[in-house]
């Protein structure tokens, strides 16, 4: 009688274990449309965080990974990307060889793998490269002030149905941003190069270089199919069917001010921007405002700012048009969203984790 | 009161001839416990120290008192802040001399080990007037070792941890005659200790261990000429070399911080006379990589003090009063890349004028005042009074109350003042205005069972408290008001059964920081938080049991969540943590040998430093001593 008790409890576990299974499967899109907000955390406190909102809400869900997963990211949030079913996460840690990129499912924020050292060292930023695919670039362990860059870049190549890295593809010192045109790679350094590498997506190869300037770094691709990149003062802009540089602009004319956090709009015909010093006379506090220029534009002026604000992360939500400026008081308490109309006029402020640097809009 | 002790003071100079010192001076050194009356003083005592004589002071602290400890890991920096003040408001005396790093204004517990030292009083509560500035919050007062006995006493002492982590002491003590009246002894002791850290995994509940190797060498020599009529000649020296290497399989990325301290000093010391000379010189190195050019931050201090010490009986039976007045030379100076000068010096003084009153066997009391000087910069005036009433005796009972007011500052630190970028050369000094009262009851319930227990209640209003404003890019500026109130329990309990000598300690603290000024929009979410790394509760227990040499010893300690973000939006998760050891010790002839042995972490509790990186779990040290002994039959 026992024994047959426990057969049909036994029986009962496995069909409820199928159904449990069968459910699994597509998972259900928890995180499905709004707006994941990258906050950096503190150098040495390692607490970057994601917060997510949907975009009627003006209340945030903070520490979103550490709501679905039951741990924390240990380390700061440098950057994240969605590529298919995934979101890739990249985490700094304040000491080497703790970095890691967090592989969660795009819908759960569930975690699926975790990439570490050493295959991830000092990740700056990832690119979808196809649903299976994606590069992360990274600088390698960095050395101390005098010699920063001690060690070439590489690209680590990530497949995400083994959610390993296959490859460590070698660029640059520095290797930063990309922008992925075609089946090309645009890749950005900061570590000396003039040059822009272009690698071949389906080789993971470097395919050629195209020489820009001082630290190019991609932005973006316009309505135009241009590539815009920044070097320094300026902003470059090329054809990539023929790597011919097409305009080279100095933005704005102050002596000191750089441009920073450049944001594209929904039509691709502009883009916002942060142009900020650090005030010498102010000891050093960044001073500056947010600007706009269009792709067409001749000159970029900066007398008419969109905003008198310094922002610590600025985006523009391509299915709303709205700007997105993150505010970060201090690197010891909670940071704030605060969302603008193209007019300038603000829609809200949302209270978010500690410097909010990011948005991925969804 | 306070204009009668400045009075009385400058009179004993012209009126030395009609006093008559009845109490030979019993106690020597600075001892500035005496001139405490109306604070809560807390002495370690030697038993303790020998246990934790391979763990560095914060680990003795973080069982036996309440303060709030800020660490980042194994072997890598920690400071500890008293009463929701920060670590710059501790003050660290050796031998009566402020050994806080200059630049930083703080000590790195983690350099200091409690091998370096003989007696330890911690001191809770403003005493700026008394021990002069960075005492806002309180003091711990570190004493080396005085007259030795004669004959020589030689030890051998080597600890051997889990994670591969090891120490080895050597040392004597040594004493006798040195003609027909003067007695020479002394101490030596050299320790070095590896910690190898070697966890033996990445993570733990999926924290990381952050990875770190550290070193810890130094070396100890005190010696003490005792001469006629009371007079002392005694030089002390204390070097310490700590190393600390994080990520060191990383060639490129490796990060070294190499923090070496050469303390010396002088003393002559009279029934009534003490004079003191030091020299102290604090080195930190940082260097990445092959660790081949490091940053250098170097300070050296020549510091100079005369004090007078004089009692007067203001009665016929008694009513003694003692004025111990001085004065204190110091120069600095500063080799720092980032200063505003390659090279800075700076010349700091201080007067002052502490004393003790026991106006009647039940009342107690004492004042001081202090008036510090430095080099373009202005300290304020800083007096204290405080108060010891017995209000209640029996054979068996005392219960004393206890009262202190005291105004106490903090000269900024180095970095503060002479940084290029982020320091602030229009700094101010922080000011507080520190109050509490307190009871203490000591209660001999029966022949060898006691019971003391003390309830103390404080509030410390600090102003001008500097912070690195973001609004400025992080300079330094004296924006803050904190204040800081709460309430301690400390109790002790001994007694025997059969032939064990039972006792136990218990302390609790309940500790309110908090930001009070709107100085700028933002300023709204911390206005009214908790500060950063200070738990609201905190309590520690100790038991012990001890037949004939076999001791046996828990300790255990509990923490609240302490946040750390101003807005207190982050926290790092409160803890209990238990620590069980066993010693015992066995003699043959001239030889002693003890074994110790201790489990650290015992429940295995998971907790994180202020890097949110994991700290260790469960793991086991052992010790085995050798001691010989000239004089033991």
């Amino acid at each position: 009688m026992k024994q047959q008790f426990l057969k049909v409890v036994a029986g009962v576990c496995v069909v409820v274990g199928m159904n449990a299974c069968r459910e699994k499967t597509p998972d259900p899109e928890v995180y499905e449309q709004g707006v994941m907000v990258l906050n950096a955390g503190n150098f040495l406190d390692n607490n970057g965080s994601i917060s997510f909102f949907r975009r009627e809400q003006s209340e945030a869900q903070n520490d979103l990974f550490f709501q679905e997963n039951g741990r924390s990211l240990t380390g700061n949030v440098q950057s994240m990307a969605e590529v298919g079913a995934y979101s890739l996460i990249l985490v700094d840690n304040s000491t080497a060889g703790q970095d890691k990129v967090e592989i969660v499912n795009v819908g759960t924020f569930k975690s699926e793998a975790t990439l570490s050292a050493p295959d991830i060292e000092n990740p700056r930023y990832v690119v979808r490269i196809n649903d299976t695919k994606a590069y992360v670039s990274c600088w390698d362990a960095t050395g101390d002030f005098s010699d920063f860059f001690k060690n070439q870049g590489y690209i680590a190549v990530v497949d995400l149905t083994t959610q390993t890295v296959t490859k460590k593809i070698p660029v640059p010192k520095g290797a930063e941003r990309m922008v992925k045109i075609g089946n090309e790679v645009y890749l950005g350094a900061v570590g000396g190069t003039e040059n822009l590498t272009v690698l071949d997506a389906a080789t993971d190869q470097v395919k050629r270089i195209i020489k820009i300037g001082a630290s190019p770094d991609p932005i973006d691709v316009d309505a135009n199919g241009k590539l815009w990149i920044q070097s320094n003062y300026n902003v470059v802009r090329i054809n990539p069917l023929t790597d011919a540089i097409e305009a080279n602009v100095r933005v704005g004319n102050h002596a000191l001010k750089t441009p920073s956090n450049f944001a594209i709009t929904p039509d691709r015909r502009s883009f916002y921007f942060l142009y900020s010093f650090y005030d010498p006379a102010a000891n050093y506090a960044q001073k500056g405002e947010i600007y706009r220029f269009g792709i067409d534009d001749t000159t970029i002026r900066t007398d008419t700012p969109f905003l008198r604000r310094v922002v610590s992360g600025l985006g523009v939500d391509p299915a709303q048009g709205l700007i997105y400026g993150g505010v970060t008081p201090s690197f010891k308490q909670a940071g704030y969203v605060v969302r603008y109309r193209t007019d300038a006029s603000v829609v809200d402020s949302i209270k978010v984790d500690i410097s909010p640097s990011g948005f991925v809009f969804k | 009161m306070l204009l009668f002790l400045i009075l009385s003071g400058s009179n004993s100079l012209h009126a030395q001839h009609d006093t008559i010192s009845l109490n030979p001076l019993t106690v020597r050194g600075f001892a500035p416990e005496r001139f405490m009356a109306g604070l809560k003083v807390q002495r370690i005592d030697s038993v303790t120290i020998q246990q934790f004589r391979f763990q560095n002071i914060s680990e003795l602290l973080a069982f036996h008192s309440p303060m709030a400890f800020k660490n980042y890991g194994p072997g890598q920096l920690n400071t500890v802040a008293f009463r929701g003040t920060s670590s710059m408001h501790t003050a660290v005396l050796w031998n009566g001399l402020n050994i806080n790093q200059p630049n930083l204004g703080q000590t790195d517990f983690s350099t200091l080990p409690v091998a370096g030292f003989e007696r330890l009083a911690v001191q809770y509560g403003a005493s700026a007037s008394v021990v002069g500035t960075d005492a806002v919050g309180g003091s711990l007062l570190l004493e080396s070792a005085g007259r030795q006995p004669s004959g020589l006493r030689a030890q051998l002492c080597r600890q051997q941890g889990s994670f591969n982590n090891f120490q080895t002491q050597a040392g004597a003590t040594y004493g006798g005659k040195a003609g027909a009246s003067s007695y020479f002894s002394g101490k030596t002791l050299v320790y070095d200790g590896q910690m190898n850290n070697n966890y033996g995994t990445t993570e733990r509940r999926n924290y990381l261990f952050e990875p770190s190797k550290s070193r810890q060498r130094g070396l100890v020599q005190d010696l003490t000429w005792n001469l006629r009529k009371q007079r002392q000649i005694s030089a002390h020296a204390w070097f310490t070399d700590n190393s600390v290497v994080l990520a060191p399989e990383n060639p490129v990325a490796r990060e070294q911080t190499r923090t070496q301290s050469y303390r010396s000093m002088v003393q002559y010391q009279t029934p009534s006379w003490t004079w003191r000379t030091a020299w102290i010189r604090d080195l930190i190195e940082f260097g990445k990589g092959d660790f081949s050019t490091p940053e250098h931050t170097g300070t050296d201090r020549f510091v100079t003090r005369l004090e007078k010490e004089k009692e007067w009986n203001l009665s016929k039976n008694g009513s003694p009063l003692s004025v111990r007045m001085g004065a204190e030379l110091a120069h600095y100076r500063t080799r720092v890349e980032g200063y505003t000068l390659p090279l800075i010096t700076e010349n700091r003084a201080d007067i002052f004028v502490m004393s003790r009153w026991q106006a009647t066997e039940r009342l107690l009391f004492s004042a001081a005042l202090r008036q510090a000087f430095v080099t373009r910069f202005d300290p304020p005036l800083t007096p204290s009074v405080g108060v010891d009433y017995v209000f209640f005796t029996t054979q068996k009972t005392t219960l004393k109350a206890k009262g202190a007011v005291a105004k106490s500052y903090r000269v900024p630190t180095l970095n503060e003042r002479y940084w290029k970028t982020l320091g602030n050369p229009d700094i101010r000094p922080e000011r507080s205005w520190n109050k509490e009262i307190g009871v203490e009851l000591k209660q001999n319930i029966a022949d060898s069972q006691i019971l003391t227990a003390s309830l103390t209640a404080f509030h410390n209003r600090v102003d001008d408290w500097t912070y690195w404003n973001p609004e400025r890019n992080y300079r330094v500026e004296n924006l803050q008001l904190v204040v800081a109130r709460g309430v301690e329990f400390l109790s002790r309990y001994q007694t025997t059964y059969l032939r064990w000598q039972l006792g136990a300690t218990a302390g609790y603290a309940l500790t309110r920081a908090s930001q009070e000024r709107l100085y700028d929009a933002y300023a709204a979410d911390i206005v009214g938080k908790q500060l950063v790394y200070v738990p609201v509760h905190q309590g520690n227990l100790t038991i012990f049991a001890q037949r004939g040499t076999l001791r046996l010893t828990a300790l255990g300690r509990a923490v609240k969540r302490s946040y750390y973000t101003f807005d207190n939006s982050r926290n790092l998760p409160g803890y209990v943590f238990v620590s069980l050891l066993g010693e015992k010790t066995l003699t043959l002839a001239r030889l002693q040998a003890t074994m110790q042995a201790q489990v650290h972490n015992l429940t295995n509790a998971f907790y994180l430093n202020v890097k949110r990186n994991a700290m260790p779990g469960r793991s086991f040290s052992f010790t085995l001593l050798v001691a010989y002994n000239s004089e033991s039959k």
